[in-house]
């Protein structure tokens, strides 16, 4: 039983056993070379990672003086950008300035106008006056002004004979912009905005 | 390629390999010379020879960030922040340049020659010097060190005035960017706004209260710049973030400061006073919509004003208020039920309490039977007396202490005066009735204006506001102050005061110089000595109003003092400035003229 089971041929390829002394040895012999002709380079190879090198270099040069020449521009647009925030700065520094209550009240006065103390109110709902009328007895202070500014130093006050010739100037072009408005007609009252 | 064995035919002599030995050894050693300078560079010293690198080729920018603005209740500016340049010079470089001139030619004939007198006459007619001054600046600079490469020539000119010098084209100035603060509204809130160090570090007022809110963090910018100073694209940059600061929203209408300031300025100048406060409080939320000083100070030009006009009086000076305080008593004796309005008393022109004081009043009269309406209005002091004496010392204190006297409010102001006023158990026999009617104790003009607010808030005291938070960058409002009120006297006490301060005003002997025709107001004058500061009274007197209006429906606390007005020294000097500044601000915030007439109380028995 176990020489039959030893000697059943196995499931799987058993390689062979080298033979020790095999008589088939083959004989050596040097490859013979290949033919010149099949390793000559093609010249089409060339061309193409020739023109390849070339075509990176240039785009790449080409990149770059795009990158330097937007790095100008970019340069140039930022100190645009900087004098003109200065701009900006200075101009609404002046309009900060401007609109100070010193200047109000010193162009007011200068202008002319002076501010009634005593307050009084119309009641739209049945006319009737609230407080007691008085006319305005003088100007705030009719003084110069006690609150000093030393921003408005410089500035200029408007006077009534250049008010004047403003609001003449101002008046000649609100007359072209006014009169074609009042061609729209008002059928129904006052027009009032509609929000849906 | 395989040796060749020891049967080679030419086996190498002994010189020659000897020679191979050195030649290796030698190569050997040049390589790792190499490999050990490699190490160092690329490995050892990376980090500092990167760096080193970089810094010659990189430039660093200091990238400022903008400190906080102060705004009024409405967001006008009143303290800014704004770019200014300070023009530096190199003293060793002042020489002859030439420069391009109009002509347009190339060559020498295009260009100017222009002389270091030439060039600061030019300059100086921008700045605002004259050239000899700019010349003594390098001149000095030259003398302290021959080889000096830096002085400031002038500081802080603005834009146009930059561009001007650029203009001139000097090749050895140099502008320095230099943020700086400017004060758009001038004096109008000066005093409470303060101002800052022209270094930027804030000095008083709201700039230094509130300077965590306000203050900013400059940041560096860093990256490289090929020869013409262009940027290199793409060169590594490194930011820090500069942080702006926060803005600090007020309570102020400074329209309306501006008025009052005004008013005040022009009344104390009248009469002669050497310094005065206005103090306007809306009732129902406490705020504080107008504060002003005289003499103001003006934060663009803080050397124009002495050094003790630069803080804000209102916050930082107590003083005893003399007659005013009375409405303080009257509200207590009220509250705690012991007297109403039409309670008399017998008031002598002296009084002489069984504990040893000794109480006068202000002009001989006789013994005048009169109400609480009559006392306030006679504004008598043993009248006052004899209702103070109601209260136990304990409890006035507990009063005094809940209407917040003796303890700086809640504005936050630095420097703010709380006041004194001491422990019930340290006052003697005359500061026991002192404290009655505003003496032997001091608060500040925003003490008494909360007391008023007080009383005309149906004796709810709400905290004094200043300020109603810092506004974040992405708009959020942080540290917002408390809010909530707190219960000083019952609303039927603090209506019957103001009742009784109504009788005041209409039946005091200042009544034409403080009238409001249409309005019910309520107030009350006070004329207090002032200490010489040594410990005893001086002649001059502080004159105070204080009061609000309408009456029947208490919007707005109006509270005046000036100090010392030589020429006019009763209360008559601050009673025309309640009447303008409470007369703006009833027109101002458009309250309705009152309807009903004034009650009218007895004021005799």
């Amino acid at each position: 039983m176990s020489l039959n089971v030893a000697r059943t041929r196995p499931a799987y390829p058993v390689p062979a056993e080298p033979t020790p002394s095999a008589p088939d040895r083959r004989p050596l012999s040097l490859v013979a070379p290949a033919p010149q002709h099949r390793t000559r380079p093609r010249i089409a190879y060339a061309v193409v990672a020739t023109a390849g090198v070339v075509a990176i270099v240039v785009a790449q040069l080409l990149l770059s003086v795009g990158i330097s020449q937007g790095a100008y521009e970019l340069s140039t647009l930022q100190s645009d950008q900087v004098e003109l925030g200065r701009t900006t700065e200075s101009v609404s520094e002046d309009l900060v300035r401007v609109s100070s209550p010193q200047s109000l009240a010193a162009n007011a006065e200068s202008l002319g106008m002076v501010s009634n103390s005593s307050p009084v109110y119309l009641r739209l709902s049945d006319g009737a006056v609230l407080g007691a009328p008085a006319s305005a007895t003088g100007s705030q202070a009719g003084a110069a002004s006690l609150v000093p500014n030393s921003l408005l130093t410089d500035a200029a006050v408007l006077t009534q004979a250049q008010a004047a010739s403003l609001s003449a100037a101002e008046g000649g072009a609100a007359s072209i912009a006014v009169t074609p408005t009042q061609a729209v007609p008002i059928r129904n009252g006052l027009p009032s905005p509609t929000t849906r | 390629m395989p040796r060749k064995t020891g049967q080679s035919r030419t086996r190498p002599s002994t010189s020659s390999r000897r020679r191979v030995f050195v030649t290796v050894t030698v190569l050997f050693a040049i390589v790792s010379v190499f490999v050990v300078k490699l190490v160092d560079i690329q490995v050892v010293r990376a980090d500092a020879l990167t760096a080193d690198s970089v810094g010659n080729r990189s430039v660093g920018q200091t990238v400022y960030g903008s400190r906080g603005e102060i705004v009024d209740a409405n967001g006008v500016v009143l303290a800014g922040t704004v770019m200014r340049y300070d023009i530096t010079v190199s003293p060793k470089n002042s020489t002859t340049f030439t420069r391009a001139n109009d002509s347009g030619e190339t060559g020498p004939a295009g260009r100017d020659t222009v002389t270091v007198p030439e060039a600061a006459a030019e300059l100086g007619a921008i700045t605002g010097q004259t050239g000899a001054e700019i010349e003594a600046i390098i001149a000095g600079a030259l003398d302290e060190n021959p080889e000096s490469d830096f002085a400031y020539l002038t500081r802080g000119v603005d834009v146009d005035a930059l561009r001007a010098i650029n203009e001139l084209s000097i090749p050895w100035l140099y502008p320095r960017s230099n943020p700086s603060r400017v004060y758009p509204n001038g004096a109008v809130a000066g005093n409470m706004v303060g101002f800052v160090s022209s270094e930027g570090d804030a000095q008083a007022g709201l700039e230094l209260g509130e300077n965590s809110c306000l203050a900013s963090v400059d940041g560096v910018e860093t990256y490289e710049k090929g020869a013409d100073g262009v940027r290199i694209p793409a060169s590594s940059v490194t930011v820090e973030q500069a942080v702006d600061g926060g803005d600090i929203v007020t309570t102020i209408d400074s329209d309306l400061n501006w008025f009052v300031q005004q008013a005040l300025a022009e009344q104390a100048q009248a009469t002669g006073a050497a310094w005065g406060t206005v103090v306007v409080q809306e009732v129902k939320t406490g705020k504080l919509v107008a504060v002003a000083d005289y003499p103001s100070v003006d934060p663009n030009n803080v050397g124009g004003s002495e050094a003790d006009d630069r803080g804000s009086r209102a916050f930082t000076a107590s003083f005893e208020p003399g007659s005013t305080f009375k409405a303080l008593t009257a509200a207590s004796v009220l509250d705690s039920g012991r007297a109403t309005m039409a309670t008399g008393v017998v008031a002598p022109y002296r009084y002489l309490p069984a504990n040893g004081a000794n109480i006068t009043d202000s002009h001989a009269h006789g013994d005048d039977r009169l109400t609480m309406t009559g006392v306030l209005i006679d504004s008598s002091n043993t009248g006052m007396s004899k209702f103070g004496e109601m209260l136990t010392d304990e409890q006035r204190f507990d009063y005094m202490t809940k209407f917040g006297v003796g303890s700086a409010t809640e504005t936050g102001f630095p420097a703010e005066d709380p006041g004194i006023l001491h422990a019930w158990q340290d006052w003697d026999n005359q500061t026991e009735y002192a404290t009655m009617f505003g003496q032997g104790l001091t608060t500040t003009a925003l003490q008494i204006a909360s007391i008023y607010q007080t009383i005309a808030n149906d004796g709810v005291r709400m905290p004094v506001q200043l300020v109603e938070g810092c506004r974040q960058a992405d708009g959020t409002m942080t540290d917002r102050p408390d809010e909530t009120g707190r219960q000083v006297l019952s609303a039927t006490a603090a209506g019957d005061t103001s009742d009784v301060l109504e009788m005041v005003y209409e039946n005091s002997w200042v009544h034409s110089q403080w009238q409001i025709p249409g309005y019910r107001v309520a107030a009350k004058t006070g004329t207090a000595q002032m200490p010489d500061g040594n410990g005893g009274y001086s002649s001059g007197y502080l004159v105070s109003v204080s009061g609000f209006a309408p009456a029947d429906d208490p919007e707005y606390v109006v509270s005046v003092s000036l100090a010392d007005p030589v020429n006019m020294n009763t209360s008559a000097a601050p009673a025309p400035i309640f009447q303008k500044v409470m007369s703006q601000v009833l027109k101002k915030y458009r309250a309705v003229p009152s309807g009903a007439p004034a009650p009218d109380l007895p004021a005799t028995w």
